[in-house]
């Protein structure tokens, strides 16, 4: 198994590409064989097709890599698949909008909630699915978990309108950009990698400057992200500071009070 | 391309993607180990892989590899880095050749003597013709990484493409299989042939006719996509550990400045050697969640366990092999070493108690839930309606610690009192930070 197999190679997959030719290695095959293994694949598959994949890679070896990993403090996995996506993918993709019913978080149910859809996403840190729609009685974006999701179906939307709610989408996601600069304390430049590995999963960028040695990390993110930011902030305790976004700033000195206060207060 | 340049172009593109845009052309060589001149060279194949990949990039956008590796962030789950992996380098007439040979097999199946009178006929006039060897050479490669297949038992054999988990698939189907490629390749390790799968599998729904959008419709929040550039080693590692080999490698630690290391041929160029000479008893690798990074775990001769970090590992070499008793030996003392690590730490256990505090406002309790996820085999205990504990017997305090930390207020610490300690010493520093705003 070596995943840098010639075939591979960029060239080789852009002439292909003009062909129109495929190259679909045992190697690919095998990954999946071993990957429909998982629990998850029963929500994905009909299981008319789970049961016609499995015959086709039953040749094929399994990839047992999986033996030598063992994987730490991950969170448990509440769901890889939920039932929905497959429904929901589809709406997405055939542009339709969607009328739902779903339990909201101080109990009860919306119903009857017309909308349209945007995109499934997936939190890798809550290891769970959640439906990005646009209301359109609220004329609001909304991010519902998909366990949340009651019911949902079609619901027709004029051909002509979908650009235009398209369009809307794009300005309100544009509107939650926001932006901050985490400053690393030069006492902690040995642990470099460590930091930037913890801030690898948002939208960033870096800059050095040689003559104090400081490095500042530029992190673009949505606003609904900014409760992980924070918990990504308080994980590195004193090797970062935060040097722009006054919000963010706020709350690490008000969480420091509160913190300061559980033990007793300042004279502890 | 050599072994040794993989190296180069891994720690070249784990630097650039962690600290993109950082640093200047000299000072990204000078962290690399590397001269100015293989700084631009590097950087110029890799921006070749990527134009001729992604043509449909932005003009603007394709200028810079560091804004490259940004785009498209919060819009499209392709992994960036999956390149890394189509960096083999390839004379030209070979990837001609071999492009023919399979799309002529896409539907037909031929000889080896169809196949070379076809080459005759299409391949570039400036290109040598191939002869029957390279032929058969070429069929020989192609059936091993299993593209193509022999259809029958006698000679001649004929050839067809392997595509038939794609050809048997109905369009419903198919998005089907997409869909979870992406969903498994994006959420579980390992991952690099899920996502090598992915691209396949959205060429040929655009070729049946899908909209290109029909590909996006899933995004990953908080993904580690560096991660993958780790699995690099993964299968040298595997291949070691089922043979119960010993191996060697260069390490550099990713604590000290420098990342990569020329084996240097040309004494102009000498360095000295930044990194060390290890050999170990390969045992596990361990995943780390928090940071999405890898570490090997093997059997040091003299200092017994020892952890790395996959992304300092370079020139990797099998060693001798040793018993299986010796080897099952030395994994269940691991595996017993471990069992208390919240990620690899295998220090004396610490026994650690915290009270957390279930957030004020009503609704989803947040915190219970997230301590009921990722405090691994740590203890709930029911306190009060406002309050509850949780105990856990954890190898050392370091590698816990920055997840307590990351609850804010809602955790305090009970035990040990040390820790209890310096977690009141920290917040108050931290208050120091902000609080002159």
């Amino acid at each position: 198994m070596n995943p840098f197999e010639k075939i591979f190679n960029f060239q080789i997959i852009s002439r292909l590409d003009e062909a129109g030719s495929l190259a679909l290695t045992s190697q690919e095959r095998s990954w999946l064989k071993t990957m429909l293994r998982h629990p998850a694949s029963e929500a994905a598959f009909t299981p008319e097709t789970l049961s016609k994949l499995n015959t086709l890679l039953e040749p094929e070896a399994s990839i047992e890599v999986g033996e030598i990993i063992m994987e730490k403090a991950r969170s448990k996995e509440r769901q890889v698949y939920h039932p929905l996506l497959r429904t929901l993918r589809r709406m997405i993709m055939q542009n339709q909008g969607i009328l739902i019913a779903y339990q909201i978080k101080h109990g009860g149910e919306r119903t009857d909630q017309a909308g349209f859809p945007h995109k499934l996403e997936y939190n890798m840190y809550k290891r769970e699915w959640y439906l990005q729609w646009y209301s359109t009685r609220q004329r609001s974006l909304m991010s519902t978990k998909l366990r949340n999701i009651v019911s949902v179906e079609v619901f027709p939307i004029p051909a002509k309108r979908i650009d235009d709610l398209k369009a809307r989408i794009a300005r309100l996601l544009d509107g939650l950009k926001e932006s901050a600069c985490v400053q690393v304390i030069p006492t902690f430049n040995a642990e470099l990698s460590r930091i930037l590995s913890a801030f690898s999963c948002f939208d960033k960028s870096v800059s050095f400057d040689e003559a104090s040695g400081i490095y500042q990390i530029h992190v673009n993110y949505m606003r609904d992200d900014s409760e992980f930011l924070l918990s990504r902030i308080r994980f590195l305790g004193l090797r970062v500071k935060i040097t722009q976004g006054e919000q963010l700033k706020r709350r690490m000195l008000k969480t420091a009070d509160m913190a300061i206060e559980r033990y007793g207060g300042m004279c502890n | 391309m050599a072994k040794e340049s993989f190296d180069k172009e891994i720690q070249f593109l784990r630097m650039l993607s962690l600290a993109g845009g950082a640093y200047s052309r000299q000072q990204f060589a000078d962290r690399l180990g590397i001269s100015v001149h293989t700084y631009d060279k590097t950087l110029r194949n890799l921006k070749e892989m990527v134009t001729v990949l992604q043509q449909d990039l932005p003009a603007e956008q394709g200028t810079e590899l560091s804004e490259w590796l940004r785009y498209n962030y919060y819009e499209s789950a392709d992994p960036l880095l999956l390149f890394l992996f189509r960096a083999k380098s390839l004379k030209e007439t070979e990837s001609i050749r071999l492009t023919l040979l399979l799309t002529a097999l896409q539907t037909q199946e031929r000889t080896a003597k169809d196949l070379q009178d076809l080459c005759s006929e299409q391949m570039p006039a400036d290109s040598p013709l191939p002869d029957e060897k390279t032929i058969r050479g070429d069929l020989k490669y192609l059936e091993e990484v299993g593209v193509i297949l022999r259809v029958n038992e006698r000679r001649p054999y004929r050839y067809k493409a392997a595509n038939d988990l794609i050809d048997q698939l109905t369009d419903d189907q198919l998005l089907d299989l997409y869909d979870y490629v992406d969903v498994i390749a994006n959420t579980q390790i390992p991952s690099v042939q899920g996502y090598l799968l992915r691209d396949t599998l959205k060429k040929v729904l655009r070729k049946r006719g899908f909209n290109p959008e029909a590909t996006e419709t899933h995004r990953y929040k908080y993904n580690y996509h560096s991660r993958i550039l780790d699995e690099a080693h993964l299968y040298t590692i595997f291949g070691a550990i089922q043979q119960r080999r010993r191996i060697r490698f260069l390490y550099l630690s990713p604590k000290k400045g420098m990342n990569y290391t020329s084996q240097n041929t040309n004494p102009l160029f000498e360095r000295e050697s930044a990194g060390i000479t290890d050999s170990i008893l390969p045992l596990r690798v361990v995943y780390d969640h928090q940071y999405g990074r890898w570490y090997l775990i093997g059997h040091h001769a003299r200092m017994g366990i020892k952890k790395f970090r996959m992304e300092g590992l370079t020139q990797i070499e099998e060693g001798e092999p040793v018993e299986e008793e010796e080897y099952a030996e030395k994994l269940k003392a691991l595996e017993a070493q471990l069992k208390n690590s919240w990620v690899t730490d295998t220090n004396r256990a610490v026994k650690v108690a915290v009270r957390f505090y279930n957030p004020s406002r009503s609704g989803a309790n947040f915190i219970r839930e997230r301590v009921e996820a990722q405090g691994q085999w740590g203890v709930i205990t029911e306190e009060s309606d406002s309050t509850f504990l949780y105990e856990i017997e954890v190898n050392e305090i370091y590698e816990i610690k920055p997840w307590l930390r990351s609850f804010g207020s809602s955790c305090e610490i009970l035990e040990p009192r040390w820790l209890r300690k310096q977690f009141i010493a920290e917040w108050k520093e931290l208050r120091s930070y902000y609080e002159s705003i």
